[in-house]
C-alpha cells in the first residue's frame, strides 16, 4: 500500500536546542500524501507549519537541531540522510516555494539565469537548451513576454511576478512534490487568486502533489482535498476538506473557522473569539496544548494529552477528549 | 442619515508626493463623509492610497489640495495649537502594534502620555483613568502596568494602542490595518473588543484594511479605492451583495472564503495595477476592465449616486450592463 504513496511521514519530531532549553517545534506528526493530491497545512504563527515543511524537505539547520521519526519521499528516507544524498532529491523530486519571493531570489542575478542554474546543475543541460527551457518555464507560469523577462532582475518585477519566477524555478526539475510555504501571503487579493489558480492548474498539468502551508483557511478551502490543522507542533485534526469544515470535532478547529470574518455573513456579525494566544513551544502544558484556551477543558485535558482518534468518516481524525457534537449543517 | 451633519467631511482630498520632475498622486481627489456613530470601511489593494488617505486626515502627511472638515472645522488650514487641539478629537491606530509603542516606556505611561501632553489630569485621577482604560481593553493594570511593550505579544500591544488612543476620548478613530499582523484567534478578540468599545465610547471609525471580510465585519458603509480614487462607496451589505463597479466585483471574486462550498466565482482579474506615477487617462481602472470602451479612456467617470447612499464611479455600472 505504501508504495503508491508519494510521501509517508511517521512520528516526525523536530527539536531545537536553544540557550533556554529544548524547543519542540514539531512533535510526532504522521500523515500520508497521495500522488496528485493537494494537502493544506493550517495553523497560526508558531504552530510549527514552516518547521514541519522544512523538515520534510530536509532543510533544517545543521546544528542545535534534533530530528526523529521518518519521512519517506518516494521511498527515499529524508531523516538522517546526508546533505549530498538529499541533494539528489531537491529540485528533482521535491521543491519548495517560500513565502517571500524577494528574499528567495538572488537580487543581483537575472531571473532567467536563476532558472538556468537549476537546469544546468541539476539536469546537466547545456547553455542553449537551458535558456530555451527557462523561457518555456516562464511562459508556463504566465509571465508575459517571457523572452524579455528572462533578462530582468528580480527588483524590476512586482511581488506577484516574482512569485511566478520562484514557482518556475521550483518546477524546473519537474518535481513530484511541491511544498508551498505561505506562497501568497503578502500579495494582494487579486494577485493571490492568480497565483493560487496557477498552482492548481500546474498541479493538474504536471501531475504533481502540492502541500500548501498557510495561516489562511480561505486559501485551502477550495484548493485542497485534505487539511491538517496544526497547533503547538501537533496535528489536532486531519481530514478531507469537507469534513474539517463541516464536521470538525476539535474546538480549536472551530475557533479558527468561526474566528475569521466571512464575506457571506452580514456586517457586525459577532466573531467567536477564544481567549489567550498560541502557547510558548519551549514551555508546553502537560496535557492538551489547547486546554488553557478551551472552554470545554477538564482536569483530564490538563493532565493527559489526547492522541489522534479516528472520527466516523474515513481519514478524519481529531485529538480531543471532549469532541464537539456533530451538528447538521443547515443549508442557507 | 444624510440630513444630519457629518462628523467628518472630506472634499477632493489630494496628496501628491515628489518634486518638480515626477509627481505621484497617492490620493487623487477623494470625497466622502463619515457620520457620527458609524464605521466607514476603506478597502483596496496595496498602493491604492488607503493608508495615505488615513494619514492625510490626521495631517501626518500634508494634503496638497482639498478640504477636511471635522464637525464643521476646517483642518487643512489650521496649524499649530489649533491643529493640536483638533487632533485630540481624532486618534489613529497603526498596523504594527509593537513599533507604534515606545519600547523604553512602561505601558502605564504610554497610555497616560496623551493626558500628560495636555496636563488634563494629575496624580490619583490620572492613575484612575489609566487603570480604567487598561481594564477596558482587557489588560490587568495591577499585574502588567509597569511592564514594557517588548514583554507583550502583538495582540496585547494592539490592546495597549487602543487604550492609548481612547485616553483623550476622541470622537473619531482611524484604524489603519490594525488587525493585519495578528493571528486569526487574536484578530477575532481585537475586532470584538473594537465593537464593544465603539458602543461604549460612542466612537466613529474609519477602518482601513486590505481584507474584505474584516472590513465587511466591522463596517456600516464601505468605500473601495483603486489607484488613488474611490470607485465605489455604499452600505456594506449592499455593496458586497450587488457591487456596481467592475473592480469591486473582481475584488470580491478574488477574495477567498473559508468555506469549501463557496461557489467558484467568476474570472480572476488579470494583470496588475498600473503605476500611480503614470495613471491611465479617463477611468483609472480601464486598463484592466473587461467592459472598457473609448469613452472610458476619454472621460473620467464621476462618482454618482445610483441608489440611496450607493455611489459608483463607472460609465457602465454592472446593474445597467445586465439590463442591456
Amino acid at each position: 500500500m505504501n508504495e503508491a504513496k508519494l510521501l509517508v511521514v511517521r512520528d516526525l519530531t523536530t527539536t531545537f536546542h536553544t540557550p533556554t532549553g529544548p524547543l519542540r517545534a514539531v512533535g510526532g506528526v504522521s500523515f500520508d500524501l497521495e500522488q496528485n493530491e493537494t494537502l493544506g497545512i493550517v495553523g497560526e504563527s508558531g504552530a510549527g507549519k514552516t518547521v514541519l515543511a522544512r523538515t520534510i524537505m530536509g532543510l533544517q539547520p545543521r546544528t542545535n537541531v534534533e530530528v526523529s521519526g521518518s519521512v519517506l519521499l518516494n521511498g527515499f528516507e529524508v531523516v538522517g540522510a546526508s546533505e549530498k544524498q538529499k541533494r539528489s532529491i531537491w529540485g528533482l523530486q521535491v521543491a519548495m516555494v517560500f513565502q517571500d519571493p524577494m528574499t528567495s531570489l538572488n537580487p543581483v542575478m537575472r531571473v532567467g539565469k536563476q532558472i538556468d542554474e537549476v537546469l544546468r546543475v541539476r539536469l546537466g543541460m547545456d547553455r542553449h537548451a537551458a535558456k530555451a527551457r527557462a523561457i518555456e518555464l516562464l511562459e508556463l507560469v504566465g509571465i508575459p513576454s517571457p523572452a524579455e523577462r528572462y533578462c530582468v532582475f528580480p527588483g524590476e518585477l512586482s511581488g506577484g511576478m516574482r512569485q511566478r519566477v520562484v514557482i518556475a524555478t521550483a518546477l524546473a526539475g519537474s518535481p513530484q512534490l511541491l511544498m508551498a510555504d505561505e506562497p501568497t501571503t503578502g500579495l494582494d487579493v487579486t494577485i493571490q487568486a492568480q497565483i493560487l489558480n496557477l498552482l492548481d492548474e500546474l498541479k493538474g498539468r504536471l501531475r504533481m502533489s502540492v502541500v500548501l502551508v498557510t495561516h489562511d483557511l480561505g486559501v485551502v478551502a477550495t484548493r485542497s482535498s485534505r487539511i491538517i490543522v496544526l497547533y503547538a507542533g501537533r496535528i489536532v485534526e486531519i481530514g478531507s476538506t469537507r469534513d474539517v469544515f463541516a464536521r470538525h470535532r476539535m474546538p480549536y478547529t472551530r475557533a479558527l473557522l468561526e474566528g475569521s470574518p466571512k464575506i457571506s455573513n452580514p456586517s457586525h456579525t459577532r466573531l467567536l473569539a477564544i481567549p489567550g494566544r498560541p502557547p510558548n513551544l519551549a514551555n508546553l502544558p502537560r496535557g492538551c496544548a489547547f486546554a488553557p484556551r478551551c472552554s470545554y477543558a477538564s482536569d483530564r485535558c490538563r493532565e493527559e494529552r489526547p492522541e489522534l482518534e479516528p472520527a466516523d468518516e474515513v481519514g478524519h481524525a481529531f485529538a480531543c477528549w471532549h469532541p464537539l457534537p456533530l451538528t447538521q449543517k443547515i443549508p442557507a | 442619515m444624510s440630513d444630519t451633519l457629518p462628523l467628518l467631511r472630506v472634499r477632493d482630498l489630494t496628496v501628491t508626493f515628489g518634486g518638480h520632475r515626477r509627481k505621484l498622486s497617492a490620493v487623487a481627489g477623494v470625497s466622502f463623509e463619515i457620520f457620527e456613530g458609524e464605521t466607514l470601511g476603506l478597502v483596496g489593494e496595496s498602493g491604492c492610497g488607503k493608508s495615505t488617505t488615513g494619514r492625510a486626515l490626521m495631517r501626518i502627511v500634508e494634503p496638497s489640495a482639498g478640504s477636511i472638515e471635522l464637525e464643521g472645522t476646517e483642518l487643512t488650514t489650521t496649524s499649530g495649537k489649533g491643529l493640536r487641539q483638533l487632533r485630540t478629537r481624532m486618534q489613529m491606530i497603526f498596523q504594527d502594534p509593537i513599533s507604534s509603542l515606545n519600547p523604553r516606556r512602561r505601558i502605564r505611561d504610554i497610555v497616560a502620555e496623551p493626558l500628560d501632553c495636555w496636563h488634563r489630569v494629575e496624580g490619583d485621577e490620572r492613575a484612575a483613568i489609566v487603570h480604567d482604560l487598561l481594564t477596558k481593553v482587557g489588560i490587568d493594570p495591577d499585574v502588567y502596568g509597569d511592564r514594557y511593550p517588548r514583554q507583550f505579544s502583538g495582540g496585547q500591544c494592539q490592546r495597549i494602542s487602543i487604550a492609548r488612543s481612547l485616553a483623550m476620548r476622541p470622537k473619531l478613530l482611524i484604524c489603519d490595518e490594525m488587525v493585519s499582523a495578528l493571528d486569526v484567534s487574536v484578530q477575532a478578540q481585537i475586532l470584538n473588543l473594537l465593537e464593544d468599545l465603539k458602543a461604549e465610547y460612542g466612537l466613529t471609525l474609519l477602518f482601513i484594511s486590505h481584507d474584505l471580510a474584516v472590513v465587511k465585519n466591522v463596517s456600516d458603509r464601505v468605500a473601495v479605492m483603486y489607484l488613488g480614487k474611490i470607485c465605489e462607496i455604499g452600505p456594506a451589505d449592499t455593496l458586497y451583495e450587488s457591487p456596481e463597479h467592475p473592480y469591486t466585483s473582481f475584488l470580491l471574486g478574488a477574495a477567498l472564503e473559508a468555506d469549501p462550498d463557496s461557489p467558484v466565482r467568476g474570472e480572476v482579474l488579470s494583470g496588475e495595477p498600473p503605476s500611480p506615477l503614470y495613471p491611465p487617462s479617463g477611468c483609472r481602472f480601464r486598463t484592466r476592465c473587461p467592459n472598457a470602451t473609448n469613452k472610458c479612456a476619454e472621460e473620467e467617470p464621476p462618482l454618482v449616486e445610483i441608489a440611496p447612499e450607493h455611489r459608483v464611479a463607472c460609465h457602465y455600472p454592472l446593474s445597467t450592463l445586465a439590463r442591456r
